[in-house]
């Protein structure tokens, strides 16, 4: 009894510094913002309770369950009764509850007594301190949102604890029986039995990947297009850190170079070639190609961080490059390039956001079938040797030289042609566009969707690039959702969103069995 | 019988410790040779000089007639010499299969141009790769786990992958850094009778660091043994189990006297 209570305390502990760290930065003002969007508008009064008062109620309750159910969580196996759960919940809730109500206190009292808070706290206006203290006074305020907090805790106890035990298994056995039935159906055999099974399924995938951007607006087709372009670059930047393990921290010099190629070859200033987009793409891709090359030769024999301060070094020194005063008369300078052309098809202009969304679908899907293809072979292999050992790789005959530089030269192409497709989208583009937060941000794509996985790099994209535009109203919260977003994920998944596969190569081609033997790293042994 | 390796005044220098010191060997072809000696003798060190991990500061080696000083690791491997570690160092994070193909990697020949458009040689090579890959999971015992990630598997189970993978590029020596390390006594008979087999079935010649003697004495044909880098004794397992010097190496002078007494 006394381990539940103790892990419950502890966990109440952890969720009230958080909680008392979000109320400080104003966050639950922000999230019940969201809440009343989604769910109600301004004028509702539900049970006399005003609309403010309302979503912080939702906002606090749902922190509180969270805090309750995660109370006995991590003790798997040892809260087995309900009294158990009842112990660990209720510390929990205490806790959390002690932690935030004592905040509420301490600031509805400076708030009486004439303290002005938002001049040391920005979000701490008196308006919030009301809405934290649900409308009443300091001390009945405070007991108020202790004991709700207490109250929600308990309830997610209860709520985690039926949901770990007995009803989870029976949930689940009633879901994999229908699941199997349904898989396991005459009809359904049949038709994925069919040849055409699986050419219809690409079909149909590109009739969908069509549709999107016909149906979409304008700001969405723009989106989707950032969207891409990060998918692009991820997927690029995924065979030199995902498959050969080259932590490489200046990609965006590659990007940088796609983008001026078709800049400075398409624009009127300051070259005024104005040569065709068509021409402009294929040398902005084997441009950035050959810079990879060229700065695969120096860092050849280094191995992690080296590798990775050097490559850092490579990206600014790109960016400072385009900003120098040396180069202003070639480059543009810091004022950037602008009017870059866009592409033509059959003499019309094809450059609205819709058709560069299709533009940067065909690179996706050209970036998947060259590095899926890449993937299962002998190179693919030797880069994957080269990740996990690279002198036992060398002594199995792996020149790892010349693999390096094939990673590195195929990353820097596809970064090459996300660049091309990104200035001439935005017809413009200058130093700001590649700065090192653009490395950053690949990185985290595909650290965030899993290493050396393609399913895993686009679905880190949309949760990076896509979920802050989804999310505008916390568009300030951005780089603290980011920066908490990669650190949930480092602890709880830290093998990404989505892992990648290992292919069942022995036994046929049965996925289940590959998923199955696909540890996570330091997984179980 | 022709030489399958030869080294000549091999020696290797760590600042001032000398780690091999003047070692001269003949190993013929298709024997068993086995190089014992306490910890820090300078075996490992000595076959990291073979294989092109360090190069040598004096010396010279030669396998079948070619010179291997100066080649890198991989270029070594190409000549027809696998290894395998002393703890064992697979991909641990590929699957048993994966793992052998990565070793097959020196004898096969597409690029990656013909990977992208898997053109009828590269579907060839790779059915071929993986058959021969499946076969060698068999030949080592291990039909049926070829889908398990490396780090999953069972320690003998990772010790024979190991030598799996070196025997995927077909080399023509196998160098075996104490591949029984660890194992208990009924393994060890395993792997006796398994390094027995490579050589009678597959005619390969084989370099093999062991500490557990009855292994060493079962199956070698010709012992070396080094203490402090330098060849103290060669000769076949009786004669080096009566050699006083080796007596003294592995367990001090006392012992000689009394042995000798």
């Amino acid at each position: 009894m006394n381990k539940q209570i103790n892990n419950g305390f502890r966990t109440g502990l952890i969720f009230g510094i958080i909680n008392i760290f979000l109320i400080l930065i104003g966050f639950p003002m922000v999230a019940g913002t969201i809440i009343k969007d989604a769910i109600h508008n301004d004028s509702t009064v539900l049970l006399g309770l005003n609309a403010d008062i309302l979503d912080m109620l939702i906002f606090m309750g749902l922190i509180g369950l969270w805090a309750g159910a995660s109370g006995g969580r991590r003790l798997k196996g040892e809260v087995d009764t309900w009294l158990d759960a009842l112990a660990s919940s209720a510390s929990s809730g205490f806790t959390n509850g002690l932690l935030v109500g004592g905040l509420a206190y301490l600031l509805g009292a400076l708030n009486d007594a004439g303290v002005r808070i938002s001049v040391y706290l920005a979000a701490i206006l008196p308006a919030t301190i009301k809405q934290l203290l649900l409308g009443k006074n300091t001390l009945d305020g405070a007991l108020l949102e202790f004991g709700f907090l207490f109250v929600t805790g308990l309830l997610g106890g209860a709520l985690g604890f039926a949901l770990r035990g007995q009803w989870r298994k029976a949930l689940g056995d009633w879901w994999k029986k229908i699941w199997s039935g349904f898989v396991n159906s005459a009809w359904v055999r049949k038709i994925r039995s069919h040849p055409l099974f699986m050419p219809a399924v690409y079909a149909l995938g590109l009739v969908i990947l069509y549709i999107i951007p016909q149906e979409a607006g304008k700001y969405w087709n723009y989106t989707l297009g950032t969207v891409g372009i990060y998918v692009l670059l991820g997927l690029g930047l995924n065979v030199v850190v995902g498959f050969a393990g080259l932590l490489d921290l200046g990609y965006v010099a590659f990007f940088a170079i796609g983008a001026y190629t078709v800049a400075l070859l398409t624009a009127p200033n300051p070259h005024h070639l104005m040569w065709s987009f068509w021409v402009a793409l294929p040398i902005g891709i084997v441009l950035a190609a050959a810079a990879g090359i060229l700065l695969g030769i120096p860092v050849l024999r280094m191995r992690g961080d080296y590798l990775a301060i050097v490559t850092l070094g490579f990206g600014e020194i790109i960016r400072i490059l385009a900003t120098s005063d040396l180069l202003t008369p070639f480059s543009g300078g810091p004022k950037g390039v602008s009017a870059i052309g866009g592409p033509t098809l059959f003499g019309k202009p094809f450059s609205s956001d819709k058709d560069f969304v299709y533009l940067i679908m065909i690179g996706i899907l050209l970036t998947i079938f060259v590095t899926t293809q890449l993937r299962s072979s002998r190179v693919g292999r030797a880069w994957e040797a080269m990740r996990e050992d690279e002198t036992v790789a060398r002594a199995m005959g792996i020149n790892t030289l010349t693999h390096k530089l094939m990673a590195f030269a195929i990353g820097a192409a596809f970064a090459g042609l996300g660049g091309v497709l990104f200035a001439s989208r935005n017809q413009f583009t200058g130093p700001e566009d590649h700065n090192l937060m653009v490395s950053i941000n690949v990185l985290s794509v595909v650290i965030v969707g899993g290493m050396g996985s393609i399913p895993g790099v686009i679905a880190g994209a949309f949760a990076l690039k896509g979920l802050p535009e989804v999310l505008r109203e916390v568009q300030d919260y951005r780089v603290l959702f980011f920066g908490a977003l990669l650190v949930i994920m480092m602890i709880w998944r830290p093998e990404g969103l989505w892992p990648s596969s290992r292919r069942s190569m022995e036994l046929g081609k049965a996925d289940d069995n590959a998923k199955k033997n696909s540890g996570a790293p330091g997984g179980k042994p | 019988m022709t030489t399958a390796i030869e080294t000549l005044g091999l020696t290797k220098i760590f600042g001032g410790l000398v780690a091999v010191n003047h070692v001269d060997l003949t190993i013929p072809e298709k024997s068993i040779f086995s190089v014992i000696g306490p910890n820090g003798a300078g075996k490992t060190t000595f076959y990291n000089c073979i294989t092109g991990f360090y190069t040598p500061d004096e010396g010279t080696v030669t396998f079948f007639g070619e010179s291997l000083v100066g080649l890198g690791p991989d270029r070594v491997m190409y000549k027809g010499i696998a290894r395998t570690y002393q703890n064992i160092r697979l991909f641990s994070s590929m699957t048993a299969i994966e793992n052998i193909l990565v070793g097959e990697h020196s004898r096969l020949t597409t690029n990656f141009v013909e990977a992208i458009f898997r053109t009828p040689r590269f579907r060839k090579e790779e059915e071929a790769a993986l058959n021969e890959a499946k076969r060698l999971l068999k030949f080592v015992g291990l039909a049926g786990l070829g889908d398990q990630v490396a780090r999953n598997l069972p320690y003998g189970a990772q010790r024979r992958l190991e030598i799996a993978r070196a025997l995927a590029s077909k080399p023509k020596l196998l160098l075996l850094d104490e591949p029984t390390a660890g194992m208990n006594p009924h393994e060890t008979k395993e792997m006796m009778h398994f390094i027995r087999n490579l050589r009678d079935e597959l005619g390969i010649t084989i370099l093999l660091i062991e500490h557990d003697m009855r292994m060493v004495m079962g199956v070698s044909d010709q012992v070396a043994v080094l203490d402090y880098g330098s060849k103290i004794a060669e000769g076949s397992p009786e004669e080096i189990q009566r050699n006083p010097r080796v007596i003294e190496a592995y367990l001090g002078r006392g012992a000689t006297t009394e042995t000798v007494n």
